[in-house]
């Protein structure tokens, strides 16, 4: 029975590893796209007020055909390596399927070569943070096969940031002063009651 | 007495072959029956319940388990209502690793004092006003989520929520006002398990809570200040509640209970003194840091390490979390069970090694947990180190009632504590600020348990022996009534105070496991060929 169970072990931790280790890396793209964005370096965006604009195109330079199998391209806010300190949720992995650089979607298009822009309201839920935008070209199985993106390789300028809404209100701060009264007062009021009560019945 | 107590063949256990073998009743002659008390249930001389009826709401004794439970319960929820929705507060209010580190701390030490005054609350005030007290006055500081806008905002509300896992103390002493020894292991077990079980259900509550205010029209950082509102207003309605329908001791409240002079009032420092000077307080306060502790901890950090190391979606990780939680339901009575079950045959030894083997056997899980690759044997450890490690919480408890009659709210109170700060502790050393990766903070923690549990083959009741020695031979010595009076001086003996200690230890014998079924001969009996 030892054998059967040791092989069992051993076939699920190696599915596991064998799972775990495919699929597309960064370092394999090729950086293709011209990519750039409205905001200025250091200019700090209101989150779902302020609007970003981001244009993007097939860099001529490289030879035609390299974007023949690109099929659509995804548009995303990532993190600059400043908000990614200390927080090891944002890390960047080569392996793009456990990547968490760039979770923020702005917009998903069909592909063309040039002419390419979209303009996004900063939404919400966008935390506060220090941000650049990448574009993935993506092909037909869904797999990255090429990206660009506004800021440098070391993702060091061209960096704008978002402030955050904070999510409180003053209706919500009013509310909960009242239920807060309300548990104490009728704490006490209870309190109050039974020593009277006891009094009373001395 | 025509007969002498305990003496070969005066035992009528068993006669009639329909006495119950578990512990959910107590039926032998051991336990002093009061048959002239008008109760629900059958109760003993102290009026403690000697039956355990699980879905009875009879005052009061199965109204004040039921009281005691659910509000434990709300306090848990409250207290790890944040962690589930960590992802989405770490993004609003820009919080770093460390600062949810510290955020986790935090709500665990609160409690360390709160814990140790509700201990003497409990001894002086009464288990239902510290109780009641406690969870509305924590209620605010649930509400005070909605002003929160940075890191240390955070952690001080978490830090403040944490005060009123106190509510655990006043759950145990009032369990040990309203039921017998002998299925008090049980009773406990039960109570506190269920009320640990918040702690999984909150990250079920939470989730569930935050989806439908975002559904609603909330954003979500808006949505999730919104969810605190609920478990708020259960700290406000289990708080009327426990005012409205709790009772401290079966006969009545304890403020009225003394004014009629039928229970002695006690002065704080003596019941402090007798807590402190005993050192099998300070053995189970290491211990439960390392049961309890070890599961508030892993409360904190669970969802978070499946989320990372075997990327799995927030909710997939909030479930496996909530299932580690959860397992309280059956895991922490078993504890209690157990406990009791050992009793029968092997008395408190068998308590004794009953906690040292459900404790090790934990510990040797948790370090598994932090060494496996794979998902289905990660969560099989960390489902088997919950049972391990939550039934030791039942089986302290099932030993805790023993330790003292008249310091068991402070004993309670500082044994509670003892387990938050394990828990603090252990999330600086291992989670915190560590330069290991959790899954290596996992593994030595796991030995660290198995480490810090070998104590308890020092703790040693005359009237009983230890894990290794057997009991004192000494006839006064010996005796369970010489241990639990030797805590009141003479003075205070003469006034009578001592007189419920005296109650419990009769009431106690069956510690003496089943095979010592004759008690020792009395001193002025003694058999001829000596």
């Amino acid at each position: 029975m030892a054998v059967p169970a040791g092989f069992l072990v051993i076939s699920l931790l190696l599915s596991c590893f064998a799972a775990t280790s495919y699929g597309v890396y960064f370092s394999s793209l090729k950086e293709t796209l011209e990519v750039t964005a409205s905001p200025t370096k250091g200019q700090v965006l209101k989150a779902g007020d302020d609007k970003i604009t981001v244009t993007w195109r097939f860099n001529q330079t490289y030879s035609a055909g390299t974007d023949s199998d690109y099929k659509t391209i995804k548009v995303k806010l990532c993190y600059a390596p400043i908000s990614q300190k200390d927080r090891s949720w944002r890390k960047t992995v080569d392996l793009l399927k456990k990547d968490k650089t760039c979770p923020h979607k702005i917009v998903a298009r069909p592909y063309t070569a040039s002419n390419n822009s979209f303009t996004w309201t900063v939404e919400r839920d966008i935390p506060s943070a220090v941000y650049f935008v990448r574009a993935f070209a993506v092909n037909a199985e869904d797999q990255q096969v090429a990206y660009g993106q506004t800021t440098d390789a070391h993702k060091s300028t061209n960096l704008f940031e978002v402030q955050a809404i904070t999510g409180r209100h003053v209706s919500l701060d009013i509310t909960s002063v009242c239920f807060s009264a309300f548990s104490i007062v009728s704490l006490a009021g209870f309190f109050y009651m039974e020593k009277r009560k006891s009094k009373a019945s001395q | 007495m025509p007969e002498i107590e305990g003496s070969p063949g005066t035992s009528m256990h068993g006669v009639t072959g329909r006495e119950p073998v578990l512990a959910f009743s107590v039926a032998s002659p051991m336990v002093h029956m009061d048959h002239n008390a008008k109760f629900d249930l059958p109760v003993d001389s102290e009026h403690k319940a000697t039956v355990f009826k699980l879905f009875s709401f009879a005052n009061p004794h199965m109204r004040t388990f039921h009281l005691s439970w659910i509000s434990f319960f709300t306090t848990f929820i409250s207290t790890f209502a944040a962690a589930p929705l960590v992802p989405i507060i770490r993004d609003n209010l820009n919080l770093t690793k460390s600062d949810i580190g510290n955020a986790g701390v935090a709500s665990v030490s609160g409690s360390i004092f709160s814990r140790l005054v509700m201990g003497a609350v409990c001894d002086l005030l009464g288990p239902r006003y510290g109780c009641a007290f406690l969870i509305m006055l924590s209620a605010p500081t649930v509400f005070c989520m909605s002003f929160v806008s940075d890191a240390s905002g955070y952690i001080v509300v978490r830090f403040m929520i944490g005060f009123s896992l106190a509510t655990f103390v006043s759950c145990q002493y009032w369990m040990s006002t309203m039921f017998n020894s002998k299925i008090i292991g049980l009773v406990n077990g039960t109570a506190a398990g269920w009320g640990n079980m918040g702690g999984g259900a909150t990250q079920l509550l939470m989730p569930v809570l935050f989806e439908i205010i975002k559904k609603a029209g909330a954003t979500p950082f808006t949505a999730w200040r919104i969810a605190f509102f609920v478990p708020g207003w259960f700290n406000v309605i289990m708080g009327i509640l426990v005012l409205t329908l709790g009772q401290d001791l079966p006969d009545g409240n304890l403020g009225a209970l003394q004014k009629k002079g039928d229970v002695a009032k006690d002065k704080f420092g003596k019941v402090l003194w007798y807590a402190v000077t005993n050192y099998r307080t300070w053995i189970f306060v290491l211990l439960y840091g390392y049961s309890m502790g070890v599961e508030l901890t892993i409360d904190n950090v669970i969802a978070e390490y499946f989320y990372d190391r075997f990327d799995l979606q927030l909710h997939l990780a909030g479930i496996i979390a909530a299932c580690f939680g959860m397992a309280n339901l059956l895991a922490r009575p078993f504890g209690g069970f157990t406990s009791d079950y050992m009793a029968k045959r092997f008395g408190m030894r068998g308590r004794l090694w009953n906690l040292w083997l459900l404790q090790t056997a934990g510990g040797v899980c948790c370090v598994c947990l932090g060494l496996v690759n794979s998902l289905p044997l990660a969560i099989t450890f960390m489902m088997l180190f919950s049972i391990g490690a939550q039934a030791a919480c039942g089986a302290t408890f099932g030993i805790i009632p023993f330790i003292s009659r008249r310091s068991l709210g402070i004993i309670s109170g500082m044994t509670g504590a003892g387990g938050n700060f394990g828990s603090g502790l252990t999330q600086l050393i291992f989670f915190a600020s560590a330069p290991f990766s959790t899954a290596k903070g996992l593994t030595y923690m796991g030995l660290m348990i198995i480490g810090c549990t070998l104590p308890v083959s020092l703790v040693h009741f005359p009237q009983w022996g230890s894990m290794f020695l057997p009991p004192s031979k000494d006839i006064v010595k010996g005796s369970e009534e010489h241990y639990y009076v030797s805590e009141w001086t003479e003075e205070e003996k003469q006034k009578g105070m001592h007189q419920a200690s005296l109650k419990f230890a009769e009431n106690c014998r069956s510690e003496r496991g089943g095979k010592v079924a004759s008690a020792p001969t009395p001193p002025n009996n003694t058999p001829g060929h000596v």
